[in-house]
């Protein structure tokens, strides 16, 4: 028998399990072998201090404090034992409930982070909306008083009214103007305001024009229809009044001569005098032939200059009117104010005053 | 087997029957049975009163399902024993072992002790050698594999018969009696190397 075999017996052995001959040949190897008995020394040791390895005792108490962790689990809700329910359920049933929830809350998530950033915008837009639909209300009342007020200094002014035939060219655009405006959707009107930046007094002028109309527009559900056509009436006179016009200065050496050169020249451009109030003079011109007969002026002007008081401004109420047209006409993409402008680029008015030198 | 005091059988049909005075009877029969068997398979004194008191209530909780009641105490070390692979497998993912070598001081039912490598073929005769030799072994007990140790507590520590061993792990004579002997001998190779 080799050292590994009789190695593999040493339990049988300690435990006499080994048969006698078994036994026999096991011990005649120990006897020849140190090493195997060397081994079977540590190994009987080894067993000693095993079985020396006496029990510990319980921990004191052991049993009320197991009664009491007993009661609690006991006063435990259902609700808690429920949820501890989970715990305990099997990982094939719970893996899938939870990939479900997963998915669940990933749709959930992707859903609102898509539909968020279109409700604030649309918010926004609204909020913008209406916030400058009031403050533009107010400013629009304020400037129809302004503008009121100053078409009377103006009128006061000037002896006589622009021609009638100024406010009715003036007139027709308007309603047409107003349906393109009341069938208009607030927010798009917030971004056509966004893109034009006011340079000018004119043009913010303009634009709060266009602010009040859509303000009416806007309002154009909750108004009667006799009102709106009131206010758009109230609205146009305000525009096709007569403004200052342009004034000239025409500087003559014999008045008579002037007067009758500066008739002619009015008439020749197909214009012709309002008023005559001293040295002042009051003339209707179509716009087109304007800067002729201002060049014309000039080169009656005995200093051969002629001052511009005011200058590059268009006057007429129809003109004043066609920057709204033409607004609308890029903002709607609508064909109709084409006509609107070119009716009523007509007539201009100016002043001229005569210096006798 | 170093057996705890045999419980009547009525008092296991009281405890089936909710009965909590029979349930604490139990208890006091059978918790240092697990409580030792416990410390032994874990280590750690703590470790077996808390396993111990599961134990327990696990038992009252299901008593009701064992249907013969002679069978109660490998029942019980069958209870014990999973309860034991559970909270060492939850021990050993949480590293709880790691530190845990031979030349740290390890807790008995004294306490911490002090190092004390004792040589294999010295002869302890006083108790404090006695003590040093229990923590030395429970020391190398933990270096053995889970399935070995068991063998050993069971039938070296707590007395058990080849047959009852054969019933609990469900393994026949011959297979627990060459597994036991390998864990042995690994034991002592484990209490040579730490004693050198």
């Amino acid at each position: 028998m080799d050292c590994e075999k009789v190695r593999d017996r040493f339990s049988s052995l300690l435990e006499k399990e080994l048969t006698p001959s078994e036994e026999k040949i096991a011990r005649e190897h120990l006897s020849s072998c140190p090493e195997c008995q060397r081994e079977l020394g540590r190994f009987e040791k080894t067993m000693q201090w095993l079985h020396s390895v006496g029990e510990v005792e319980a921990p004191d108490g052991f049993l009320p404090e197991l009664q009491k962790k007993m009661g609690e689990q006991k006063k435990a809700t259902p609700d808690e034992k429920s949820r501890g329910r989970w715990f305990n359920f099997p990982l094939s049933l719970k893996l899938p409930i939870q990939a479900a929830a997963l998915a669940a809350i990933v749709f959930l998530a992707l859903y609102l982070t898509k539909m968020m950033p279109m409700e604030v915008s649309r918010l926004k837009d609204a909020k913008q909306t209406s916030s400058s639909l009031s403050a533009e209300k107010k400013s629009e009342q304020e400037l129809v008083q302004k503008e009121v007020e100053r078409e009377r200094r103006a009128l006061e002014t000037a002896p006589e009214t622009p021609r009638p035939k100024d406010v009715e060219q003036a007139k027709p655009p308007i309603p047409g103007e107003e349906k393109m405006e009341g069938a208009n959707v607030p927010p798009v009107k917030a971004e056509a305001k966004k893109t034009e930046a006011p340079s000018s007094k004119t043009e913010v002028m303009t634009h709060q024009a266009i602010g009040s109309k859509e303000a009416a527009g806007g309002k154009v559900l909750s108004l009667k229809p006799g009102k709106i056509e009131k206010g758009l009436v109230a609205k146009e006179k305000s525009v096709a009044a007569p403004k200052p016009p342009q004034k000239m200065i025409l500087r003559i050496s014999d008045r008579e001569k002037g007067i009758s050169q500066l008739r002619d020249l009015v008439k020749q451009f197909g214009g012709e005098m309002i008023t005559t109030e001293g040295n002042m003079f009051l003339a209707s011109l179509p716009t087109g032939s304007f800067p002729e007969f201002e060049k014309e002026l000039a080169g009656l002007s005995v200093s051969a200059k002629t001052d511009k008081v005011i200058a590059k401004k268009q006057v007429t109420g129809s003109l004043r009117a066609a920057p709204v047209v033409k607004r609308e006409e890029v903002d709607e993409k609508s064909k109709e104010p084409a006509r609107l402008a070119t009716d009523v680029e007509s007539r201009a008015i100016v002043r001229i005053l005569l210096i006798q030198e | 087997m170093k057996t705890s005091p045999k419980i009547q059988k009525e008092v296991i049909e009281s405890c089936k029957a909710g009965d909590e005075k029979a349930f604490a009877e139990i208890v006091l029969h059978k918790q240092k049975k697990v409580f030792n068997i416990a410390y032994r398979m874990l280590g750690s004194l703590e470790e077996a009163k808390d396993l111990t008191q599961e134990v327990f209530i696990s038992v009252f909780e299901s008593i009701k399902d064992l249907k013969e009641e002679i069978k109660f105490d490998a029942w019980l070390t069958q209870i014990t024993l999973n309860h034991c692979r559970n909270r060492w497998k939850y021990l050993k993912r949480r590293q709880y072992f790691n530190s845990d070598s031979l030349d740290d001081p390890i807790e008995t039912e004294d306490g911490n002790m002090p190092k004390a490598i004792v040589d294999p073929s010295g002869n302890p005769e006083t108790i404090y050698e006695k003590k040093m030799i229990q923590q030395f072994i429970q020391r190398a007990l933990l270096k053995l594999k889970e399935d070995q140790r068991e063998l050993i507590v069971l039938r070296d520590l707590q007395g058990f018969s080849y047959e009852e061993m054969g019933e609990l792990l469900g393994l026949p004579g011959g297979t627990i009696k060459s597994k036991l002997h390998r864990a042995r001998m690994d034991l002592k190779e484990v209490l040579e190397r730490s004693a050198h």
